[in-house]
């Protein structure tokens, strides 16, 4: 049947397009396609290309630790899965000159070493940095100035590693995968892996790391991560980029989501759009549909034929709009090239298939209610016009819609939360504030009874059918709200990002202060001009018992919680709570009852993983004696501002007489580098490491975020608009014809215009309110059940949004009924009849 | 007997009205003869439109029976009745009822193309020059006068070569001398074809051009007639 009925309705399709009658509709679709598809291309490709600089930060995309050789099989597997491999041994050993010792972090590196990311090293200390091209020649080793100082070495000289001596080849300045780990204490040491036996320094029972770096595409790591998670032992643990590193992750992780919800942003906007030609498609087809019925087609054929030209519509405004997209995604690249990764990946089928759905189900979920009325049409219409179809059952298809699109739209985000956030705050906002403006509309058509002639007309158009001018209010409202909450993320979320990372933002920190030194260390600070943060006295201590029970039992595999038990914590006491600190439970010190014996305040991740609770008591092994203390409050920990922080907090006394170093970070301005050479000579047993590469990886990524987040609330933005615009136009028809009648009856041009800007301000200012409270409960949803933000009214843009609502759709819909006060009055009563 | 196109039997219709039931049409009964032409005519609200629907099927008697082209309609669902429409019956209307987004051939197409007809467009060409507008066949019906677009209507009508067609007000949307015109078309068209026409109107000087007038009054026939 359909075969029989394609050409017919391919042809009816053709000539309604010559005819003029396709235009709105398909430019809605194409927008609402090209939008999504340019935001899901440009994400995509941009999440790749983060991900890619992220997974710097590791030296891989995926690694793989253990404390004992990891099996073959694990090696095999990645080969057969084409992934590319690099083996590498890390362990804490003393190295040593001739006549001193230091303890050192040791990495023994394969070829290929690191996969992502680079190493720089220098001739001199704080020579100039070269990217290294290998890895430390066999019977050589780069190190960390600092060791030099240390072991009163030069470049070129010979480093006993256990029984090897190896030639000090180049300083270590930057290696990759050292970003999470500001507080190893000891300087670092790059050797090659082939000199590993010679050193005998690795027997069993030596504590060592092995890891397998692993990098390829997405998919075959994928592969690989199925296959291996389930083979992996409890000693052995999997780090890829999405688990490594809290600043990257964080930020990268609030860019997606934010590109996600600019996603369901052009979703609804696309929706919207469709809905609304749909519906416009469809009124105006009510005397085709019932002329094709006295024609003798029947209900179910005249039904076809108006599907099968909606899908034709849809397939070729779908095609357009992908096409479209994908050139405009290369646009926005081009055009931000030069902040972009150079090479960044090429994007994947998921855009296409994202913008596809988005148009078919668009199309099928928002079109389908106005379209199946179609087929309820009376053939006596031909001779009764008055008569129109009843509404069927719209609830039901509406509500199949909704389902489709948050499901579109979780796969868009992959968050179900905020997705649900989204659409029970949009449908809860468009329920009650659709009723909202009825009832507002009724209210006041009592009110302008008495009000000037251009008043009544202007809100008589709104108040004659309240229901359907609470359907416009609610359709321009949710194209409002979708601008709104994309540009209110937009700038909380640049916010966010400003104040964690400051351009003051701490780029050193200083360990290993000694305690008497601290005046001294205090005054060099600021001789060289650094801003320093607090100094925090370290001890080393490991958490034995909760409770008196031992931890080890407690912990779940792989979580904060096994990796706090498996090594030693930099424990520390305070009088005051570190400023960034927020207390989730409990009581700080000072609002404790005193002579309570000793209290101790952890990291509120640490705890829940642990499962530590108020009241708790903690043993803690310190330097051979064990420390008791009980828990008395809970911690929120701001991880991403590079200032030190801690997972334990003690009461002041409470490790009285443990040796302890102090710790700090602060910032030194990039002219004041030379001040570092004169304070590692002041401070010898200091450690100073330098995070101001870590930093600038960072701000690159972060600019890089912002310009994208910028660039793609510019495109929700023109997207809302044009989306505005074309639905404007679905609403004129019966506008225009009354308004050729009014100029019939005598009413003059300038009465026609001020009527209309009236109307069209008013229909404005009440989807702007609608915008502005929709938005303030959807970002409310967002902030307090997906982002974890804190969330404040936004006072200004109550005032704004409404406002800007009258302006934009006052000045379009004045645009668009121009061709009532400008032409003839028998022509759009003839074209309207 | 056999000869009758068009039987009613005892058809009413009543509607509810906001106060009361209306009675539209009050217990009509007819028979039209194939090839003839039979006029309806009345005074605005006598029943006229209503009759010519119950009788063309495009809508349901509250009671009675209409047998079309010796089909007893109430027999028969929406879409049977659409079927024998397609297959029996075409249609003339006062506001002419084209469709706006197609031309004058793709309008006189449309009934041919719904059939499946190979030969739609030189059928509906030829139709075209029958209607005099051979020349306007790419024009759109705004921008046709109104005596070009009932023109338009017709040949529409006449395309299926339908057994009966059905007018409803023909000339009503029209001038005189334009109406005249219409008028000799239609008959002249209904000739060539033998079709049994229907028509409805308040012209008393049309119906006398019909084989034979039916009178309503108030939802009633005032004279039987054959």
């Amino acid at each position: 049947m359909i075969g029989r009925d394609l050409p017919l309705a391919s042809r009816l399709l053709l000539r309604e397009w010559r005819a003029g009658e396709l235009r709105v509709m398909l430019l809605a679709l194409l927008i609402a396609v090209l939008v999504s598809t340019a935001i899901s291309f440009f994400t995509d490709r941009l999440q790749r290309g983060m991900a890619t600089r992220a997974a710097e930060f590791l030296g891989a995309d995926m690694r793989i630790s253990s404390r004992e050789p990891l099996p073959q099989e694990f090696l095999q597997e990645a080969l057969n899965n084409n992934l590319q491999h690099t083996d590498l041994v890390d362990f804490s050993s003393v190295t040593s000159s001739e006549a001193l010792m230091q303890l050192s972090s040791i990495k023994a590196v394969g070829p290929g070493y690191p996969l992502r990311g680079e190493v720089r090293t220098s001739q001199q200390p704080f020579g100039t940095e070269q990217v290294a091209t290998g890895i430390p020649d066999a019977g050589s080793v780069w190190i960390e100035p600092r060791l030099l100082n240390v072991l009163e070495l030069q470049v070129g000289d010979a480093l006993e590693i256990g029984y090897a001596q190896l030639r000090i080849a180049a300083l270590l300045t930057h290696e990759p995968d050292r970003a999470g780990d500001f507080y190893s204490l000891t300087p670092r040491v790059l050797m090659n892996l082939d000199d590993l036996p010679a050193t005998r320094v690795v027997q069993p029972g030596s504590r060592v790391r092995y890891r397998l770096l692993l990098s390829g595409s997405e998919a075959d790591l994928q592969r690989y991560r199925q296959w291996l998670e389930p083979r992996l032992e409890s000693h052995q643990r999997l780090t890829s980029v999405a688990d490594d590193n809290r600043q990257i992750g964080s930020a990268l992780q609030r860019a997606n989501q934010f590109l996600g919800l600019a996603s369901i942003a052009a979703v609804v906007l696309a929706g919207v759009a469709v809905a609304l030609s749909a519906s416009r498609f469809a009124s105006r087809h009510y005397d085709t549909s019932a002329l094709l019925r006295c024609l003798g087609a029947s209900r179910r054929r005249t039904l076809r034929l108006f599907l099968i030209q909606l899908l034709g519509l849809g397939i070729i405004a779908t095609l357009l709009g992908l096409f479209a997209g994908w050139l405009m995604q290369w646009g926005l690249i081009h055009l931000l090239r030069e902040l972009l990764p150079p090479d960044l990946p090429n994007a994947g089928l998921k855009p296409l298939l994202v913008g596809s759905a988005t148009g078919m189900v668009g199309l099928l979920g928002f079109a389908l209610p106005p379209l199946l009325r179609l087929g309820r049409v009376s053939p006596l219409r031909v001779l009764r016009r008055e008569l129109t179809p009843l509404p069927g059952s719209a609830w039901l298809i509406y509500g199949l819609a909704l389902s489709g699109l948050s499901l579109l739209m979780w796969q868009f985000t992959g968050n179900l939360p905020m997705t649900l956030a989204v659409i029970f705050g949009g449908a809860i906002a468009a329920l009650l504030l659709g009723s909202l403006a009825w009832l507002l509309l009724r209210a006041s058509s009592k009110r302008l009874r008495n009000a000037g002639l251009a008043w009544r007309l202007g809100s008589g158009q709104l108040l004659k059918q309240p229901a359907a001018a609470a359907g416009q209010i609610l359709a321009f409202g949710l194209i409002l709200m979708s601008m709104v909450v994309i540009f209110i993320l937009r700038t909380e979320l640049l916010e966010t990002w400003q104040t964690q990372l400051p351009d003051d933002a701490p780029n050193h920190f200083a360990l290993n202060i000694l305690p008497d030194e601290e005046p001294a260390f205090r005054q060099a600070l600021d001789d060289i001009g650094a801003r320093s943060a607090p100094l925090y006295p370290v001890t080393p201590g490991r958490l034995t018992a909760i409770n008196g029970e031992p931890v080890r039992e407690q912990v779940t595999k792989d979580s904060p919680g096994e990796r706090a038990i498996n090594r030693d914590l930099s424990l520390t006491w305070a009088a005051e709570l570190a400023p960034d600190n927020l207390l989730r439970e409990g009581q700080w010190w000072d609002q404790l009852p005193p002579g309570d014996g000793h209290h101790v305040s952890v990291e509120a991740e640490l705890a829940d993983s642990l499962g530590v609770a108020l009241g708790d008591q903690l043993s803690f092994v310190i330097g051979g004696a064990t420390v008791e203390a009980g828990v008395s409050s809970i911690r929120e920990v701001n991880w991403d501002n590079f200032t030190p922080n801690f997972y334990m907090v003690f009461s002041p006394g409470a490790l009285a007489g443990q040796p302890s170093t102090l710790l700090t970070s602060f910032h030194l301005p990039a002219d004041q580098r030379d001040g570092l050479r004169e304070l590692t000579r002041t401070f010898p047993a200091m450690t100073l490491l330098e995070v101001e590469a870590i930093l600038q990886q960072l701000r690159d990524i972060l600019d890089q975020v912002t310009l994208a987040v910028e660039y793609v609330l510019i495109f929700v933005l023109l997207a809302g608009f044009t989306v505005l615009f074309a639905s404007l136009q679905s609403t004129l028809d019966t506008r225009l014809y009354e308004g050729a009648l009014l100029r019939t009856l005598g009413a003059r041009r300038q009465l026609l215009r001020q009527a209309n800007r009236l109307e069209f301000s008013l229909l404005g200012a009440l989807a702007g309110l609608l915008a502005i409270v929709a938005a303030e409960l959807v970002t409310w949803l967002l902030y307090r059940f997906a982002l974890d933000l804190p969330w404040q009214p936004h006072f200004l843009l109550w005032l704004l949004v409404p406002l800007a609502g009258a302006l934009l759709i006052g000045f379009a819909g004045a645009l668009g009924t121009r061709a009532v006060v400008n032409q003839s009055p028998m022509k759009l009563i003839n074209r309207g009849a | 007997m056999s000869d009758s196109v068009i039987i009613a039997r005892h058809l009413s219709k009543v509607v509810d009205a906001p106060e009361a039931k209306l009675t539209i049409l009050d217990d009509v009964s007819l028979r039209i003869a194939a090839g003839g032409s039979v006029a309806i005519v009345g005074a605005s609200g006598s029943g006229k439109s209503t009759l010519l629907s119950l009788l063309a099927g495009l809508d349901l008697p509250s009671s009675g029976e209409v047998i079309l082209a010796g089909q007893s309609l109430a027999s028969l669902d929406e879409d049977q009745r659409a079927a024998l429409r397609a297959e029996q019956v075409g249609f003339v209307f006062q506001s002419f009822q084209l469709l706006d987004s197609l031309n004058a051939l793709e309008n006189v197409m449309l009934p041919l193309e719904l059939e499946g007809r190979r030969d739609a467009s030189a059928r509906a060409r030829q139709l075209l020059e029958r209607v005099g507008l051979g020349h306007r066949l790419s024009h759109y019906p705004r921008q046709l006068s109104g005596g070009e677009q009932q023109r338009v209507a017709i040949a529409r009508a006449f395309a299926s070569e339908p057994a009966i067609l059905f007018a409803d007000e023909p000339t009503g949307n029209l001038d005189a001398v334009t109406g005249a015109h219409i008028t000799d078309l239609l008959f002249e068209l209904n000739r060539e074809q033998g079709t049994t026409l229907v028509m409805v109107t308040h012209d008393e000087r049309l119906a006398a051009r019909c084989a034979a007038a039916l009178h309503l009054e108030a939802g009633r026939l005032k004279e039987d007639q054959p």
